[in-house]
């Protein structure tokens, strides 16, 4: 019998990720662009898991789009929200799992599972920047390190400087003095990791914090911030190099559950 | 005659209201917010108009007040300060939150240079017990002193009990046809029951009731359509927003229930008929208010309303739209999220602002809470 090809993508505000699975459950080909919603980063990413798999788009036998550009991407069968995503892509990432942290591009969710890896609950953040993405692109702007050494910069540190705003404006500003008084740099980057997780925590306790905890969405990749949430949590977090991924294959085995219905007429 | 031609009759731009009372030659009294004494306006021979719940930009009205303030009530300001509700004859403003009482401080400064009456309406915390009904009524004696002054016209108890009976039995209809929506929300859509409701605030009461028994009647005719979405129950000051209502719809959710100010607790209460003092008896009413986050009720009966009416309607579950900075129901929230907790009713919480253009947070917040529902 011919596998059954489905594709889910996830475009985010900075990211476009997609994942193209067989029979729901076998990773054939993934793929993410720094190209988020607005952009032409859906249409290249979902060429290029195609190009993967030598494949055309008629291959595929169903697409879901999620992420805040979910509505853009005409070519899917069906839309569905990114924590409805991210409970489906983490549960198949790391098994069964009680509470996942998403934090994306502009907002941090976290949701609760039951025991069957339905979501039973679930909060986001409102209209702030504080304890997302954008915060540490701000953050890493003003003191000219790249993200990607966020982590590595947090784990030299000796101390942590106290960032006590959450507002990425005024933390801004308050991060500038803290180097013109010549604070080091790792400090300064562990306290902005602290800053957020305080933040994240926060909003994680509004429904209740429960082990299995994992973390997805792009910042997921930055270990400084897993390890402040872990201590703000007491928890430990679990994180997958695939992590980034989990609302793509959310989307793509909802899209293969949408193909199966449809088959049957549903 | 369709039910869609009847729901079109109660689609009217709110110009359009102005301009055909304007044409009748009557005079229009501004209102905000509910459990105001319309009855008293509408006695007068005048028009009582809700003024609240506008969307659009607030830019002079920040002189007035902080950003962290109440959007709902800045847009009134807004609107007093470009000149659109200058077509007012007068405007009333109760004292039922902190914010709407600076409002009124406020509209009565700027309307002293306009020439426009300022009908203040204080309202005793204590609304239940004697003392509270008797502050009530001398409030609202003064309130009718002052239409009567802007009218020109006697307001008899007579008129004041005409009035209080077309009033009730408007509300009557309302509930019926919140029951009825509930049917058929392949025809009353969030939309549609939004637009139904919340114009009883501006269109002539008679006029509406008349439009609102030939819906119900039509409703009552028509054959049910079974419901594949989800069945929601809606709660907050206001969810007139179109790009609100258009999500709700997008997600496949029907409103079987509200507890809404806009909407179910302007309604939901009757006033008292034939009490030989039916200015005492709109006093009463105020004491008669149950679960309203802009009365003073200690027992915070809200929730409990809440989860009845998700019980009797069926109800998947509950969407808290908080108005932001709206600080009433931003106390009330963690009350009422618990007591659903331990009922096990599914509830989501989204804030909206009258400035709002972009709805995406709301609409991944609706649309995950479907799914999840």
């Amino acid at each position: 019998m011919d596998k059954v090809y489905t594709l889910g993508i996830d475009i985010g505000s900075t990211s476009s990720k997609c994942a193209i699975i067989s029979d729901g459950v076998n990773i054939e080909s993934t793929h993410i662009i720094y190209k988020g919603a607005g952009t032409d980063g859906m249409d290249i990413v979902v060429k290029e898991a195609l190009e993967d798999l030598n494949m055309e788009p008629s291959d595929i036998k169903a697409i879901i789009s999620t992420g805040y550009g979910r509505k853009s991407f005409e070519a899917a069968d069906k839309t569905m929200s990114e924590l409805s995503c991210h409970a489906k892509g983490a549960s198949f990432i790391f098994g069964p799992i009680k509470t996942i942290i998403d934090i994306g591009g502009q907002d941090a969710k976290v949701i609760r599972l039951d025991d069957n890896g339905q979501m039973q609950n679930f909060v986001m953040n409102d209209k702030c920047a504080a304890g997302t993405g954008r915060f540490l692109e701000v953050m890493s702007n003003v003191l000219h390190v790249s993200l990607d050494d966020f982590g590595k910069y947090d784990e030299e540190a000796e101390d942590k400087a106290p960032i006590s705003s959450t507002c990425a404006v005024f933390a801004e500003s308050e991060v500038i003095s803290q180097l013109a008084r010549g604070q080091d740099v790792r400090s300064i980057i562990k306290g902005i990791h602290q800053s957020v997780a305080t933040r994240v925590a926060g909003q994680a306790k509004r429904i209740g914090v429960t082990p299995k905890v994992a973390m997805t969405g792009g910042v997921s990749r930055n270990m400084g911030i897993v390890r402040a949430l872990e201590r703000e949590l007491d928890v430990d977090i679990a994180v997958s190099d695939n992590s980034q991924l989990a609302g793509a294959f959310g989307a793509a085995i909802f899209a293969y559950e949408y193909y199966l219905k449809s088959m049957k007429g549903d | 005659m369709s039910i869609s031609t009847i729901l079109n009759k109660f689609d009217i731009k709110h110009a359009d209201i102005i301009k055909k009372y304007q044409e009748e030659g009557k005079k229009i009294i501004g209102c905000s917010p509910i459990h105001l004494p319309v009855e008293l306006v509408y006695a007068a021979g005048m028009a009582p108009m809700g003024i609240w719940g506008s969307y659009g930009e607030i830019a002079r009205a920040k002189e007035y007040f902080p950003a962290f303030y109440c959007s709902i009530v800045q847009r009134i300001m807004e609107m007093v300060l470009d000149g659109t509700l200058d077509v007012l004859s007068g405007i009333m403003v109760s004292t039922q939150c902190d914010s709407l009482k600076a409002l009124g401080q406020n509209i009565k400064r700027v309307y002293k240079e306009k020439n426009i009456p300022y009908i203040h309406v204080a309202m005793a915390q204590h609304r239940k017990i004697e003392p509270g009904v008797d502050f009530n009524e001398i409030q609202y004696r003064k309130v009718k002193a002052q239409l009567e002054e802007i009218s020109g016209n006697e307001i008899t108890d007579e008129k004041i009990e005409e009035a209080i009976k077309l009033y009730n039995k408007s509300k009557v209809l309302m509930q019926e046809f919140v029951e009825l929506a509930a049917k058929h929300p392949d025809v009353i859509t969030p939309s549609w029951r939004s637009i139904v409701l919340v114009n009883a605030n501006y269109m002539d009461r008679a006029e509406y009731t008349e439009y609102l028994e030939e819906l119900n009647a039509a409703l009552r005719e028509k054959e049910v359509v079974p419901w594949k979405g989800v069945k929601i129950v809606t709660t907050g000051i206001i969810t007139n927003s179109h790009s609100l209502n258009e999500i709700f719809e997008e997600n496949d959710m029907a409103i079987v229930e509200d507890e809404v100010a806009q909407e179910s607790r302007q309604f939901r209460t009757l006033v008292d008929e034939n009490t030989g003092n039916p200015i005492r008896a709109l006093a009463k009413y105020l004491g008669d208010i149950e679960g309203c986050s802009l009365m003073y009720d200690p027992d915070k009966l809200r929730a409990d309303m809440i989860i009845d009416k998700v019980k009797k309607s069926g109800a998947d579950g509950v969407v808290y739209v908080q108005a932001k900075f709206c600080d009433p129901e931003e106390f009330d929230y963690p009350i009422f999220k618990k007591a659903l907790e331990k009922e096990g009713i599914k509830l989501v919480m989204i804030e909206t602002d009258q400035q709002m253009t972009n709805f995406e947070q709301a609409r991944t917040s609706l649309q995950t809470f479907a799914e999840m529902l």
